[in-house]
């Protein structure tokens, strides 16, 4: 990295929280996650839906109480009574029943259980109920089926209706009624009611065994069942090719000299619970997807820096036209694919390949306003709109370049567009070495903005490597309306129709780019209203797609703003 | 924020920041205001100056909101005094500032109740309503004027409850004179009870003897602070040490002094003394520092185990640092804080009592330009041995008795100490973090 790359600064006592901040934020402790919670600190989990345990809402579901939740059982565990006296001053609740509750708490804190016997209310489609909670059985079948447990049944109550509780002690017998809590309040947070940590509480850790017993991508991505292999000391750089096959992470054989065999040979022979409990350290840390035994050094830039502003511009105007050409490139494969008449078998395939295209088409459009934000950002005075689209693309090779060749989305097609976005070359190349050099004549924000148009790239190319997987399961006769379709000749008024709602596309935002924001918010909006829709773009490419030929953009010569610009 | 007297700028080379390490790796201090952060580990680079923004760092040291900025000298109400209500000592100590509280004559005669009386009436009126006022009893031996502490502590009670102020008090004694009923004033009223204790039974009886030289202190200092040491009430009670050259041995006398009962224990090195007053000199001062790391290391381990701290100077460290504590002053001395002679006469500073360079007033009236006088000098920024350290807001010069004697020995062992407590500091916030709520931090 580079000596301009901020610092990142952690405060440690109350005087460094105090920069920035109101003094008394500062001094406040305040309970909930530990820092090793931020989502800097975590780990990424494969598996969505581990961040919180929704369970825990349910704790609160009845004013003033909270309750432990079991199979059919439901115990309070602590009672707000600062809360209840609220209520009762304010004559919320009356006095006979501010009494229970502050029977219960003194129950409770010396340790009697009170327990949840009944519980009636509306319970969602199944109406009103009285429920015995300790008679809840599952599975509850047929027209007056019951919820099968206590914790079902507390998330069928109906948001605020009235629930009535009977409560017992020992031979004490107490009532509640309240309206079943709400656990959001007006602004969609979570109610107040709710502790920070609370949410996350019953989370479980990964423990050691369990390593070994749940598989399948279903740990954080720090314990995967399988993961990339050590790399061998003074290994070449890419990798050799054994070095990129996956191996059994909890493999037996923990010898590091040789390459473990890969996970997809044999049915790996991996540590058995015993002793992968005595032996967890020798598990290597798994990061970016590979096992690491070395102190990890996370990669740096390694991008020239372009030699002044003028250097900078030019390439910035030529990036984005970059975004542009491949914008056509990949609008004419995505409208390549058919619609109808797509074997069963390669439907759901063809349909996800297409969607993919179209979303990545749309991340390049963003580009293209990206690039069109730092322009101005660098030299507001003298900003002129960078709209024209490039003669050629950057190649694989560096130096190398391209022409722009709209094509239909063949096997040669995709993988010309995994080699474009390929990460560290192509056209990442050319944002890393404007990065780099904004880093001196640019602001945090056009980093930020540029940091940004990178890592798309990057998910760019793992979809296209997708789209690879998906379509080569198939022959391009079934996805294709046309393998070897070409542009229409210029009188072909469906082409000539796309071609009028390109330039007026290109008008629009001309002119939007050109106001700036706000001002030139109604323009860009337009312009992007007027793609959708059958009479939109979108409709005059997929009329000219159906008629047998590719979807393809004109050279624009009559004007300066739209001219094709070429590689600096 | 109160309108300064006068503005006494920094030094513009003065560094801004200090980078240091502990355990968890390398932080930043930034001195003013004792902003303390993590850096970053990052192999490629040596987080110091070349790399820090000095923009960043600026920003940094910037007062926040809620701040008093370090160059501002301002004469706040004073909020603590102390009487010195005896001129005289049942016990002779070599190394006595006060020479047993007759300050080498200038203050022959105890202090009477009408000029107690006045000094809280002039407290209690003048004093912050939201601060806690403390008056504290000094001597000589304080409790050799026992009737004097007991009325003047039940008229400053009663007064601040009347104004509804938050009155507290505090007394240094060698503890061998207290008896029931000053146990029992203690226990009753919210009392910093300091101990001078300064080890087991041999050093306490050969630094401290009794009066006339015939016999010790220690017999008679443990059996009169047993039943407050046993059962404190609402005092709060410490030993303070002081430590002459010659034999150190702090963890030694650390051990003998809890032993009897104190709950903490804090050292003061002796740095001004008489020609043969056991001084520290500048050999020493790597042996002193050296002997409070060590004691400091031994009681993080406790705390480690979830013994709270009981060496004070590391506490007292750490709860500063936590704070970030930064002032241009090491006291209240001229501030918010006087000391009284018998004679009614306001001084700055209770070791200064017939010196007239800190006569900054009387029960009748404080003199402003003496004060602002006072203070203008005493400021950080007018120390130009101070000026460019980098500790010079934590330690902001030391006591101003004891300026002159100040050198590079031993400020390297206030440096090498605050070092020493700022990565057991952040060692301890990322370990221990409860330790360091101490609740009022702000």
């Amino acid at each position: 990295m580079s000596q301009q790359t901020p610092i990142k600064l952690i405060p440690r006592n109350v005087a460094a929280l105090r920069r920035g901040q109101p003094p008394a934020a500062g001094a406040a402790t305040v309970p909930g996650n530990p820092a090793s919670t931020r989502l800097e600190s975590g780990v990424g989990n494969c598996f969505p839906g581990l961040e919180c345990d929704l369970r825990n809402l349910e704790r609160r579901f009845f004013p003033f109480l909270e309750v432990d939740i079991q199979d059919t059982e439901i115990d309070v565990v602590s009672v707000d009574i600062p809360g209840v006296q609220d209520a009762a001053s304010n004559d919320q609740i009356p006095p006979n029943i501010a009494a229970t509750y502050r029977q219960i708490n003194t129950g409770v804190s010396q340790g009697q259980r009170w327990t949840i016997t009944q519980m009636r209310g509306t319970y969602g489609p199944l109406g009103v109920r009285t429920l015995d909670i300790a008679r809840l059985r599952s599975p509850s079948m047929g027209p007056d089926r019951l919820p099968p447990d206590a914790w079902t049944a507390i998330r069928l109550l109906t948001e605020g209706t009235e629930v009535q509780l009977t409560l017992r002690q020992g031979n004490t017998t107490r009532s509640l009624v309240g309206n079943r809590a709400r656990y959001l309040d007006d602004n969609g947070a979570l109610a107040k009611m709710f502790l920070p940590g609370e949410l996350t509480q019953s989370l479980c850790s990964p423990w050691t065994h369990d390593f070994r017993d749940c598989g399948c991508f279903y740990w954080a991505s720090n314990h995967p069942d399988i993961a990339l292999p050590v790399l061998p000391a003074a290994s070449p750089f890419p990798p050799p090719p054994e070095a990129n096959l996956y191996v059994p992470w909890e493999r037996k054989d923990r010898t590091i000299n040789t390459l473990p065999e890969p996970a997809t040979i044999n049915v790996p022979v991996e540590l058995s619970h015993y002793e992968i409990n005595s032996q967890w350290q020798t598990l290597n840390f798994v990061l970016e997807g590979r096992e690491t035994v070395a102190p990890y050094m996370p990669g740096g830039f390694t991008a020239s820096k372009f030699a002044n502003m003028a250097e900078l511009v030019t390439n910035l105007r030529y990036a984005a036209g970059v975004e542009l050409a491949v914008i056509h490139e990949y609008l004419a494969a995505a409208y390549s694919l058919r619609v109808v008449g797509v074997p069963a078998a390669a439907q759901d395939d063809v349909d996800a390949a297409r969607d993919e295209i179209m979303r990545i088409t749309y991340g390049e459009m963003r580009h293209i306003r990206a690039v069109n934000d730092v322009l101005r950002a660098l030299d507001p005075a003298g900003f002129v709109p960078a709209l024209g689209v490039a003669s050629a693309v950057p190649a694989t090779e560096p130096g190398r370049f391209n022409p722009v060749v709209p094509r239909a989305a063949t096997p040669e097609a995709i993988q010309a567009f995994i080699d474009i976005e390929k990460p560290s070359i192509g056209v990442d190349g050319l944002y890393s070495r404007v990065l780099v050099t904004l880093e001196d004549l640019g602001s945090d924000e056009m980093r930020h903005t540029i940091r940004s148009v990178i890592a798309d790239g990057e998910s760019h190319f793992e979809t296209f490597s997708f789209i690879q997987e998906w379509l080569n399961r198939h022959d391009p006769l079934d996805y294709l309306t046309k393998p070897d379709a070409v542009v229409a000749l210029a009188s072909n008024t469906l082409h000539q129709k796309l071609q009028q709602e390109y330039r007026s596309l290109l008008e629009r935002l001309s002119n939007g780019y050109t106001l700036g924001i706000p001002a030139g918010a109604s323009a860009i909006n337009t312009a992007r209203n007027a793609m959708l829709g059958p009479t939109g773009l979108d409709g005059a490419a997929e009329a000219l797609a159906a008629a047998g030929f590719l979807v393809a953009f004109d050279r624009i010569t009559d004007d300066a703003r739209f001219a094709p610009v070429d590689h600096p | 924020m109160m309108a300064p007297l006068t503005v006494i700028g920094g030094d513009a080379a003065a560094p801004l920041f200090k980078v240091f390490h502990s355990a968890l790796g390398k932080h930043l201090l930034i001195v003013p205001h004792s902003r303390i952060f993590d850096l970053p580990h990052d192999p490629d680079r040596d987080a110091d100056a070349q790399v820090l923004p000095p923009s960043l760092v600026a920003a940094l040291a910037d007062t926040a909101t809620g701040e008093v900025p370090l160059d501002h000298v301002v004469a706040p109400a004073p909020q603590s005094i102390s009487l010195n209500v005896s001129s005289s000592c049942n016990l002779s100590c070599s190394y006595c500032y006060a020479a047993r509280g007759s300050f080498q004559g200038a203050q022959p005669d105890p202090m009477s109740w009408e000029t107690a009386r006045a000094a809280i009436d002039k407290l209690l009126c003048g004093a912050e309503r939201f601060s806690p006022v403390t008056v504290g009893f000094l001597g000589g031996e304080p409790f050799v004027n026992r009737s004097l502490i007991h009325r003047a502590v039940e008229y400053a009670a009663e007064q601040g409850d009347n104004l509804g102020l938050d009155v507290r008090f505090s007394v240094t004694t060698n503890g061998t004179l207290l008896n029931e009923e000053d146990v029992e004033l203690m226990r009753t009223h919210r009392f910093a009870v300091t101990v001078s204790v300064d080890g087991g039974e041999r050093i306490q009886n050969l630094q401290r003897p009794a009066f006339g030289g015939s016999r010790g202190s220690y017999e008679r200092m443990v059996g009169a602070t047993r039943p407050l040491l046993a059962d404190p009430g609402l005092a709060l009670v410490a030993a303070r040490a002081t430590v002459a050259r010659g034999e150190f041995n702090l963890q030694e006398r650390f051990e003998a002094v809890l032993s009897i009962g104190f709950r903490e224990m804090g050292f003061a090195p002796l740095r001004s003394a008489r020609a043969d007053g056991g001084a520290l000199r500048d050999e020493d001062w790597p042996e002193y520092l050296a002997e409070m790391i060590a004691l400091a290391k031994a009681e993080l381990e406790r705390v480690y185990h979830g013994i709270p701290i009981r060496f004070s100077n590391l506490a007292v460290a750490l709860k500063q640092l936590h704070r970030g504590a930064s002032s241009p002053y090491p006291c209240g001395a001229g501030g918010g804080y006087f000391s009284v002679a018998a004679n009614g006469d306001w001084y700055a500073c209770h070791r200064a009592i017939g010196s007239p360079a800190f006569q900054l007033g009387t029960n009748d009236a404080l003199d402003l330009n003496r004060r602002a006088g006072f203070l203008a000098a005493r400021h950080v920024h007018s120390q130009p041995a101070c000026q460019r350290c980098w500790a010079r807001y934590l330690c902001s010069g030391g006591c101003h008795q004891e300026a002159s004697n100040r050198n590079d020995s031993s400020c390297g062992f206030i440096r090498g100490w605050l070092e020493f407590c700022l990565a057991a500091y952040c060692e301890l916030s990322a370990n221990r973090p409860e330790v360091l709520d101490l609740g009022n931090a702000a």
